[in-house]
């Protein structure tokens, strides 16, 4: 593992604890949330800085490079994400577009009255 | 037959009235839905003797245009008549589709500009290209696509009922009219262009495209 691109994931872990701290704070995130998101960043700074402990894993899944299986794991996290993310959009969406319809519609009724 | 004219209005504070203006000559009620307009489109609209809807955010032309036709439905409407806010669609043209709803009970009206003339040629071309596209795909040949002035009977209200929120509305429309076998016909309209940046983009384009293959696939 390269010694700058460690220090580099290190140092992106803990700013992403750190957000997730602030988001608990504000109330953005619950209990489970936040700890969820500690213990996802905290196993990857362990990663990061023991890249051995992928070993076993890479050489299951026919990968000689440990670089590769996380950039392959990082990208399907990601993907699974952005497909959250997308899904959760749309039915928000759709949410507000009935709660504003819906709300225009009520002048038709005050007006019929 | 009763025919409510639905007018879908975003930022048109400096056209809206005088197509109110215009459309009230035609003596038939009219709904105008503000679709979350930052300007004044909406307190012009409610200085007339018509319905004015308001959308508290900006939502899209298709949901502008689906509150308005259930507002006209709930009002009792056997039909609606669609036409844009910026005064491109003419109301002599409208007798063409009260004819059509009324006395031919056509379910889908469809208004057909004559593209040949006045329309800028890329959206001629994307007009024509979409106009094949969903004829390959849906066995419906609609000659002007994208064309806003409309006219659904209740029925076709009901069957068309669309989930598009913005431009994409016109094109779902016309495909559900296939799919569910709808009486349709197509009657010429006049039509200026007075605005070149609203109206559907190279992206809202992008966005129909990836629509059309996903009703295609689902209805």
């Amino acid at each position: 593992m390269i010694l700058g691109l460690q220090i580099i994931a290190i140092i992106f872990a803990l700013l992403m604890i750190y957000f997730a701290v602030l988001n608990r704070k504000r109330g953005e995130i619950d209990k489970t949330e936040i700890i969820s998101w500690v213990i996802i960043w905290t196993i990857t700074i362990f990663v990061v800085i023991f890249p051995d402990l992928l070993r076993t894993y890479a050489n299951n899944f026919l990968i000689t490079r440990l670089f590769d299986l996380m950039v392959v794991g990082g990208f399907i996290l990601v993907i699974a994400m952005v497909s959250r993310v997308y899904l959760s959009t749309k039915k928000m969406e759709k949410k507000i577009e009935d709660y504003v319809r819906k709300d225009s519609l009520n002048d038709v009724k005050k007006n019929n009255k | 037959m009763k025919i409510f004219i639905v007018i879908p209005a975003y930022r048109e504070e400096s056209r809206i009235g005088a197509v109110i203006k215009d459309v009230l000559k035609s003596q038939y009620p009219i709904i105008v839905v503000d679709d979350g307009s930052k300007d004044d489109t909406f307190k012009v609209a409610n200085k007339y003797e018509i319905t004015a809807l308001r959308h508290k955010v900006n939502l899209g032309k298709g949901a502008a245009m689906k509150t308005g036709a259930e507002a006209a439905f709930k009002m009792g409407a056997d039909a609606v008549v669609f036409m844009d806010s910026d005064g491109q669609h003419k109301v002599k043209d409208l007798p063409n589709f009260i004819d059509a709803l009324e006395k031919d009970k056509f379910d889908v009206v469809f208004g057909s500009r004559n593209l040949s003339h006045g329309v800028p040629f890329v959206r001629y071309i994307g007009n024509k290209i979409a106009s094949i596209l969903i004829s390959i795909l849906f066995g419906i040949y609609v000659s002007d696509l994208l064309c806003g002035y409309r006219g659904l009977s209740k029925k076709g209200y009901r069957k068309t009922r669309w989930e598009s929120r913005g431009y994409g509305v016109e094109t779902e429309m016309t495909a559900r009219t296939a799919i569910y076998g709808l009486k349709h016909c197509e009657v010429p309209v006049e039509t200026v262009y007075y605005d070149e940046v609203k109206g559907v983009t190279i992206l809202d384009a992008i966005n129909i495209l990836f629509d059309v293959l996903r009703w295609r696939i689902r209805l």
